[in-house]
């Protein structure tokens, strides 16, 4: 009899939880409560100054593995980096560079000791830094969630899409902010 | 015809007695306290100016000062400014970190910031074409400097240092020099201002000072010049004094002398039997006493400048001026009989009372007609008249003239002769007899009870002496019989 009261506790519990009013989409797992995963756009963004509009995914994860070192106007391309840990970066690990963590690190590392990677990606404690980095730096080229940009800096499209179009790909898995 | 109604001064330039008849009047009375007053004002004016002056100086050495120091803190700031700007650049240099890299930039760009807020804020307070040129000229060069710093601090962060460094000592030092120059620039600029308005202050300041010395030498002049007036006034009139009361000791003696050694010789040839008959003894008789009268009458005329040297007071009283001009021709009677004089009367019909003292009036009456008959030059012609002067005017005076057609007196003793013991010295050449008294006495006497006294003479033609008196208001009780009344206290 107790069983069956624990049963229709916990069903109500999540039919409260996931009622359409609910901007908390969870689920329960047991006791435990864990938050769903969310899709938010991922912004790449240069220097004003850069005339780069759009970009294929194909250039990006060039760009962004080291293969490719200027710019059309000749500025060398710096790639930046959040700290591991960020979403936007594990985002990043997954559909730009298709590696993990560990595949990230071997991959700079063998390429700048045989020399084929110059400059290994500028590494930034936080979004905020990474968005000035990129503001006073040329050639460089970064990662941002689409609510973290501002004008300071530039957004390319991505295989013709811009962040929030239906068609582009690059999205946050991740916690909500 | 020569005219006088109150006495002035001596036989001097014309100038002159003005002159002295002026400082006379201003510090003949309470000239010390005048004196002061006016030296008081003088210094207090001299004061408020001169502190007026300098507190306006102190205001803008004030000002002055103020402005310095924050014209001077912002150049240091802007100075300052620079350099952090400059300085944190090459700081991203010295990090391979990013992150310490962008905190760099930041600094940079704020203190470039300021630089501009601060070059703006000199551009919109410059005022000289000097100063505007200055300033447009460093926001030129610190604008070129932040596109070089821009270019630098990129390239730092892309990870070229070897390239800023060569683009920061290729461009940025030789425009950063710039920037330096135009900055100490404008603060060499703001020095000379500053020096500037300090020495027109300081001028300012001297002129002040200045005028304080020379406001204080004037007061002091003018102090010393009124003392220096004052003195000499005071010690002309005392010398006057001691040479009129010389002048009446030397005439007294003589006026008394002759009347008093003719006496003497009357009674002695009564005494000695020198008469032959009744008739010459009455002769001598009659001699003795005209003498004794005469000498009678020259005590009086003593007696009275005596009791009237402090002001005499009279209790004022209507009086019938046909009343007062019989009492003076009875008091006459004895010269005008002696010198077979005849007086003509004149009174005005309907003439009001006049409001005074008989017995004063009729004295004063009594001595102008005895001078009109002393100087008369042989015509016994002498007119008693009195008016009024206007019957309209809403305060009426009645005048009574003594006219006589005498020797008439010279325009120089026309402001004298109502002094004390004055006496013209064509009468003591012609040896006509008196003290110098009858007029000044007759003057105060009037001046006593309200009235005054002047005088319209003409050489050979003859003198008119007028005295005038105030008339009754119509609105005065019921006439009263009128008495004579002698001086207060005597």
């Amino acid at each position: 009899m107790r069983r069956i009261h624990t049963h229709y506790f916990l069903l109500a519990t999540a039919f409260f939880l996931l009622w359409p009013p609910n901007n908390f989409l969870l689920v329960t797992a047991g006791s435990a409560v864990v938050p769903l995963a969310t899709h938010q756009p991922l912004a790449i963004i240069v220097n004003r100054s850069n005339p780069i509009e759009n970009l294929s995914s194909a250039e990006l994860r060039k760009i962004f593995l080291g293969e490719r070192y200027r710019w059309e106007n000749g500025h060398r391309v710096t790639v930046t980096m959040l700290d591991p840990g960020f979403p936007e970066r594990e985002s990043m690990l997954r559909f730009v560079y298709r590696m993990t963590e560990s595949e990230y690190r071997d991959h700079f590392l063998k390429g700048t000791y045989t020399g084929d990677i110059p400059v290994s990606p500028k590494t930034l404690s936080s979004p905020e830094t990474l968005r000035k980095f990129v503001f006073n730096a040329p050639g460089a080229i970064g990662y941002l969630r689409r609510s973290d940009v501002d004008g300071s800096v530039k957004v390319v499209s991505i295989d013709g899409h811009f962040p929030g179009d239906l068609e582009y790909k690059l999205l946050i898995e991740g916690p909500n902010e | 015809m020569n005219t006088a109604t109150k006495p002035v001064a001596g036989m001097k330039s014309v100038g002159y007695l003005k002159a002295e008849a002026f400082l006379s009047r201003a510090f003949d009375r309470h000239s010390t306290v005048l004196l002061f007053f006016v030296i008081f004002g003088v210094e207090i004016g001299l004061g408020i100016f001169v502190t007026r002056d300098l507190l306006n100086s102190y205001g803008q050495v004030q000002e002055i000062y103020a402005g310095s120091i924050q014209g001077l803190r912002r150049i240091g700031e802007l100075q300052y400014d620079t350099q952090e700007a400059r300085r944190s650049t090459l700081y991203a240099l010295t990090t391979n970190d990013g992150n310490l890299q962008v905190q760099y930039a930041d600094q940079s760009r704020a203190a470039d910031q300021r630089v501009s807020e601060g070059v703006a804020q000199y551009l919109t307070q410059a005022r000289l074409p000097r100063e505007i040129e200055l300033g447009k000229q460093l926001a030129n060069d610190w604008e070129g400097y932040l596109k070089v710093r821009d270019g630098v601090l990129g390239l730092i962060l892309e990870g070229s240092a070897n390239e800023a460094i060569s683009l920061d000592l290729s461009e940025g030092v030789p425009l950063f020099d710039r920037v330096r120059q135009d900055v100490e620039s404008i603060k060499i600029l703001f020095d000379e201002r500053a020096s500037q308005q300090l020495a027109i202050v300081t001028s300012a300041s001297r002129r002040s000072v200045l005028q304080l010395i020379v406001g204080f030498m004037f007061t002091l002049f003018l102090g010393s010049l009124a003392t220096w007036a004052f003195e000499k006034n005071k010690m002309h009139s005392k010398m006057q004094v001691a040479k009129l009361q010389m002048d009446f000791v030397a005439s007294i003696s003589h006026e008394l002398r002759t009347p008093i050694t003719i006496i003497i010789c009357a009674g002695d040839n009564v005494r000695g039997g020198f008469t032959a008959n009744r008739a010459e003894s009455e002769q001598q008789g009659n001699i003795i006493v005209d003498q004794a009268v005469q000498l009678a009458g020259l005590v009086d005329q003593v007696l009275l400048f005596a009791s009237t040297a402090d002001k005499p007071h009279y209790t004022l009283r209507p009086v019938q001026v046909s009343d007062i001009l019989a009492s003076a021709i009875k008091n006459s009677a004895m010269a005008l009989h002696k010198s077979d004089f005849a007086i003509e009367q004149s009174i005005e019909p309907g003439l009001p009372r006049i409001v005074g003292d008989l017995s004063a009036i009729s004295l004063s009456l009594q001595n102008l007609i005895v001078n009109a008959v002393k100087y008369s030059a042989g015509n016994p012609r002498i007119r008693l008249i009195a008016r009024i002067d206007d019957p309209l005017a809403e305060r009426k005076e009645v005048r009574i003239s003594v006219e006589d057609h005498g020797r008439g007196i010279t325009s120089s003793d026309l402001p004298r002769i109502f002094e004390p013991f004055y006496r013209s010295p064509q009468v003591v050449a012609a040896h006509i007899r008196g003290t110098g008294l009858g007029l000044s006495n007759a003057k105060t006497l009037i001046e006593a009870i309200g009235g005054r006294l002047s005088v319209v003479s003409e050489v050979g033609v003859g003198s008119t002496f007028t005295v005038h008196l105030p008339a009754e208001p119509k609105d005065s009780p019921t006439p009263t019989p009128s008495f004579a009344q002698g001086p207060a206290g005597s």
